[in-house]
């Protein structure tokens, strides 16, 4: 081969190794399986429906919930492992009707706002786990689960579990 | 043997009416992709660099990806500033700009202008907004904007009716132009900016659209988000900027796609044009193909001599295109949906228009170069 194509396939080479496109390193300490350390392996008794829990459960107080993950179109908080449930007790659209985000609630909206409450899985330090919780869990979407920890209410009413235990329950 | 490189290049100025003709149409194909890829590298270009890395958008859950219909509490500034840890502070300064973003109807001097998108802003907003540079004139004062770039172009008017010391006409009001911005291809190059008090004023309204925050170093925007999660009441989302960006360019997809089929239509009816010219280039070239067997050339050796005339034009056309896109349609305004941007000429516009061009040039060669080789000789150099 000449000496101007040795050259010219260089310089092609050099061209094809300068692609500046970052290389994202992700790390996965969590594992897929649901395998984590926050599981429960017995469902733990006495869980509270989300919308009675809004009535009654007062700030500070340990606290065992049910419900639905679920709320709005994308109930899981990206990075954290956090994400809304809502109670079983309200309907969202059946599997037939064909919505792709039945998790939103879309027709049931003015329910929603009184059975929600927002789940954060904190460690020890009762920090938010900087994890998919999605990964961490094992869930998804409609998943029911019942969550173990301690509650965090404000004025307006809002509810937020500082959870160190979840039971995912099987089926969904 | 092969035919002299020479015989090629001389056939095509034998013929110089046929020869232009052919050129002419063949660059018109070619202008055409590379307008089309223009078109799709220009809009992916303009979403793509819109957004930073390190702003986090917080605005109303119930506007889903559209944050024109967004409207948000007048407190939410403050509140997000006292919640979380993670805004960017410099000097007891906040990176918090609190923005109302609104289409509206926007009339210049000389005509009905168009609609346009107006962003109401504080003095914090370059904190935020880091890629908008003032190029011209001044920061607005009460009663003044300052124009993207592209802002005429996204109203359909001149350049000239918007310039500094001009006026614009909406929301009942008239605002003097005090400066020009640019946003470095960003889609806020087509947005016209005004002091958010006067255009909470002209619009009666108290509410904002949307806050952008600048994140601390190491901050996550899963903080931002969890906040609003756990503030259900306030009816908030966050998302980082760059992927509130990224879902456009999702939501724009089908275009896209629809201009890449485009872009094969065309090439498609290029290659069917450059075939009907090449087989009445060739088909009056049939005794003269004959002679050349005749005289102990190969099939082989015609038919590439052929090809090289239909590539030598293909590509004189690719360059006349490229030379004329790049020198013309290059940076040129055109209005879309979200606002507007400018055709962008880049190398992969230029490769896929020159690589289409010579493709017709070998494409609509071959068939008819195909057809006159098979005759015999003897038939073909009795041919009129």
């Amino acid at each position: 081969m000449k000496m101007s194509n040795w050259m010219f396939l260089g310089v092609f080479a050099f061209a094809a190794g300068c692609d500046s496109s970052p290389v994202v390193q992700e790390s996965d300490t969590t594992g897929g399986s649901g395998s984590s350390q926050y599981l429960a392996d017995v469902e733990p008794e006495g869980a509270l429906p989300v919308g009675e829990a809004r009535k009654s459960v007062k700030d500070d107080h340990a606290v065992t919930l049910v419900g639905v993950i679920g709320g709005s179109t994308k109930p899981f908080v990206d990075g954290l492992a956090a994400f809304t449930i809502v109670d079983a007790k309200v309907p969202y659209c059946s599997a037939d009707e064909g919505c792709p985000t039945p998790w939103d609630y879309c027709c049931t909206q003015n329910e929603v706002k009184g059975n929600i409450a927002t789940v954060k899985i904190v460690d020890d330090a009762g920090k938010p786990v900087a994890a998919d919780a999605r990964k961490m869990l094992n869930v998804k979407e409609l998943s029911t689960v019942v969550v173990q920890g301690t509650a965090r209410r404000d004025d307006q009413g809002n509810l937020t579990v500082a959870a160190s235990k979840i039971f995912v329950r099987p089926g969904k | 043997m092969l035919l002299p490189w020479e015989y090629g290049v001389r056939n095509l100025a034998r013929r110089p009416v046929r020869t232009a003709l052919t050129l002419v149409a063949l660059a018109t194909v070619v202008m055409l992709v590379f307008v089309v890829v223009g078109f799709i590298r220009g809009l992916e270009q303009s979403l793509s660099v819109s957004g930073d890395e390190e702003v986090v958008l917080v605005y109303s859950v119930n506007s889903e990806e559209n944050i024109e219909n967004s409207s948000i509490a007048a407190r939410t500034p403050a509140l997000l500033t006292a919640s979380l840890d993670s805004t960017w502070k410099r000097f007891g300064v906040a990176h918090v700009s609190p923005e109302m973003y609104l289409g509206t109807r926007v009339k210049t001097q000389e005509d009905d202008g168009g609609l346009g998108l107006v962003r109401g802003v504080t003095r914090n907003a370059p904190l935020v907004r880091r890629g908008v540079k003032l190029i011209a004139g001044d920061w607005p004062g009460q009663g003044e904007v300052m124009v993207g770039r592209l802002a005429p172009a996204k109203l359909g008017s001149r350049a000239e009716v918007m310039t500094i010391g001009q006026s614009v006409e909406f929301e009942g009001r008239e605002w003097m132009i005090s400066g020009q911005f640019s946003a470095g291809s960003a889609a806020y190059e087509s947005e016209i900016w005004c002091n958010l008090a006067d255009f909470q004023t002209a619009t009666k309204r108290q509410d904002l659209s949307l806050v952008a925050m600048l994140l601390a170093p190491g901050a996550s925007p899963a903080e931002v988000e969890l906040f609003c999660k756990e503030r259900i009441d306030l009816e908030l989302r966050a998302i980082r900027e760059t992927d509130y960006y990224a879902t456009l360019q999702q939501h724009y997809k089908p275009v896209r796609l629809l201009a890449w089929l485009v872009v094969v239509l065309v090439s498609a009816a290029g290659v069917f044009a450059g075939l009907n010219m090449m087989y009445g280039a060739v088909a009056g070239r049939v005794r003269e193909i004959a002679t050349l067997q005749t005289i102990g050339f190969r099939r082989r050796a015609i038919l590439l001599s052929l090809i090289q005339e239909g590539v030598l034009l293909a590509a004189a056309a690719s360059l006349l295109s490229g030379l004329t896109a790049l020198t013309m349609f290059n940076g040129m305004a055109v209005r879309f949906t979200m606002g507007a941007f400018t055709l962008r000429i880049d190398s992969v516009c230029i490769l896929v228009g020159c690589s289409v061009g010579l493709l017709l040039g070998v494409l609509g060669t071959l068939p008819p170069a195909f057809k006159a080789l098979r005759e015999s000789v003897a038939i073909s150099l009795k041919a009129i």
